[in-house]
């Protein structure tokens, strides 16, 4: 069976025309541009560019362990990426600065019958920054075609911590596993180069993901990259022990920090990642995670 | 079989080989301890999934582009490639065996192909510029001892497998013939794990096997254990 490539398949989906657009219809090129710069001894927020769907909340202030950082919360009122969507999202963080990036609801990919949407984000941190980008989970609903490619570039002394969660469907009504194609992929790179690379390739209709060794019989994937000095053992520690999820810790290649990888249901992996941040957090920054907004 | 089948890739399919790959089970040791392994089918379907997440997209990918490279003498582009297979290696102790069988490998041929590539390429792994990940190694040795991109996988292929259930072996009570019959039936899919990814190159590497990353992370601190990995 000659497969072909994750980067092929979408390749052929884009030379799928999309039907005509109705008069007025906008978004399918979202755009967001967030730049953050440190500015006597707090972040602000220094450049904010957004065109439909998104939106991003002014700074809130709310992180009271940490009163240098600044929070904003990107927002969506379709909250969805439709066929043909093509956003492109770039959050930069200057010399000193440190930003908490989140988004205030899931993004939901809906079932398509041609084309298919893709969301690029290019995360960049300066020396001595600090970014969080932790969005909620993309649910990948049925017949959904979806790409998502993340870079990361880190100056030297430069941290990061990433989350990303996939779910499978609409769990609740008993979707699971029914999208037709998902491909995701963060690529980590520092000024010598590429750290490290991790793709997540779903395309359960040839190849059944609840396998061992894929996902098991679980159907929610969340990962976790410590960029920066980070050890692996109390983060495997954190999530092994005090979670329901499926969970560990490893060292990232060339020195880049620790991946947490968790599976389980939507709530465990979520309370996962949330340890593995709070846990995370504390050695890169030495606070606690805080309360947020939404929860 | 074309009649130029090179002996060499008996050689090197070998478990005589001395490359240490004895110490690898590719996790297999914490499928058992965590009796998600109980059997030979469990065992056959494991290493199913290992060669259509992981072998055929990332191993064979990379030997496949180590061959290209070693075919034309570019040592630098060898190099890359062995780069990106340590970056797409999340679970650090798959790099480690991945790294020191590898490097056993380099350091073999330098002693026994009177190359001048291998043995230029085993100083570079030596001195910590290359990782000198398996993969890359073997696929090098292999355009320099005569064997086709397609024999090489082949060769990557079939010791995998036996690497891996010669490790179950040892953790799981499991006789010689249900052992033969799992290589035996692994042989067609493993060409498929080959003719499937053929045409990707190293810059479209994709292993997913969520799952096997968790137990790695878990076996990584198991008191007790037989294997590096």
């Amino acid at each position: 069976m000659a497969a072909e490539s994750p980067q092929d398949a979408f390749e052929a989906f884009a030379t799928e025309r999309l039907p005509p657009a109705a008069d007025g219809a906008v978004g399918k090129e979202g755009r967001l541009d967030a730049a953050f710069a440190a500015v006597d001894g707090e972040t602000r927020l220094v450049q904010d560019y957004a065109t439909v769907p998104f939106h991003l909340t002014g700074g809130l202030d709310h992180d009271e362990a940490l009163p240098g950082l600044e929070t904003v919360y990107l927002q969506s009122p379709t909250g969805a990426v439709a066929q043909g969507d093509r956003h492109d999202l770039s959050v930069t963080v200057g010399e000193g600065a440190q930003a908490h990036v989140t988004t205030g609801n899931a993004t939901k990919v809906h079932g398509m019958d041609r084309n298919y949407g893709r969301v690029d984000v290019d995360l960049t941190v300066a020396d001595d920054g600090y970014l969080e980008y932790l969005p909620e989970p993309t649910i990948l609903h049925a017949d959904a075609r979806y790409r998502g490619e993340t870079t990361l570039s880190v100056a030297e002394t430069a941290s990061a911590i990433v989350g990303e969660v996939v779910v499978p469907g609409r769990l609740a009504r008993e979707e699971a596993f029914e999208f037709e194609r998902a491909y995701t992929r963060l690529q980590a790179r520092d000024p010598d180069g590429l750290l490290f690379e991790d793709a997540t390739d779903l395309h359960p209709a040839e190849r059944d993901p609840r396998r061992p060794g894929v996902m098991g019989d679980h159907d929610v994937l969340g990962t976790l990259y410590v960029v920066g000095d980070a050890a692996s053992d109390p983060l495997h520690e954190r999530v092994a022990d005090a979670t329901t999820a499926r969970a560990g810790a490893t060292a990232l290649p060339n020195d880049a920090g620790v991946m947490v990888r968790a599976l389980g249901d939507r709530a465990a992996v979520s309370g996962a990642l949330d340890a593995a941040w709070d846990e995370a957090r504390r050695t890169l920054v030495g606070a606690p995670a805080p309360a947020r907004r939404k929860d | 079989m074309s009649d130029d089948f090179p002996v060499a890739a008996l050689q090197f399919a070998d478990s005589f080989l001395p490359a240490g790959s004895f110490t690898t089970s590719y996790g297999v040791e914490q499928f058992v301890a965590a009796e998600e392994i109980e059997d030979a089918t469990d065992l056959q379907t494991l290493v199913e999934t290992y060669l259509d997440r992981q072998i055929g997209p990332c191993d064979m990918v990379v030997v496949a582009a180590a061959h290209g490279a070693a075919s034309v003498g570019d040592h630098d582009e060898l190099r890359r490639i062995d780069r990106r297979c340590s970056a797409v290696q999340l679970p650090a102790e798959f790099r480690e065996s991945s790294t020191r069988t590898g490097g056993q490998l380099c350091s073999l041929v330098a002693d026994t192909e009177d190359d001048p590539f291998l043995s230029a390429y085993g100083r570079t792994v030596e001195s910590g510029d290359a990782p000198g990940n398996y993969a890359a190694v073997l696929g090098a040795v292999a355009a320099r001892t005569g064997m086709t991109a397609r024999q090489a996988a082949m060769v990557q292929g079939y010791s995998f497998v036996t690497d891996l259930v010669a490790a179950a072996q040892r953790v799981l009570r499991i006789g010689h013939t249900e052992v033969q019959r799992i290589v035996t039936e692994s042989r067609p899919a493993i060409v498929t794990a080959w003719e499937a990814n053929a045409d990707r190159t190293v810059d479209e590497l994709s292993p997913f096997a969520p799952l096997i990353d968790v137990l790695s992370a878990e076996h990584e601190r198991a008191e007790r254990r037989l294997f590096l990995s």
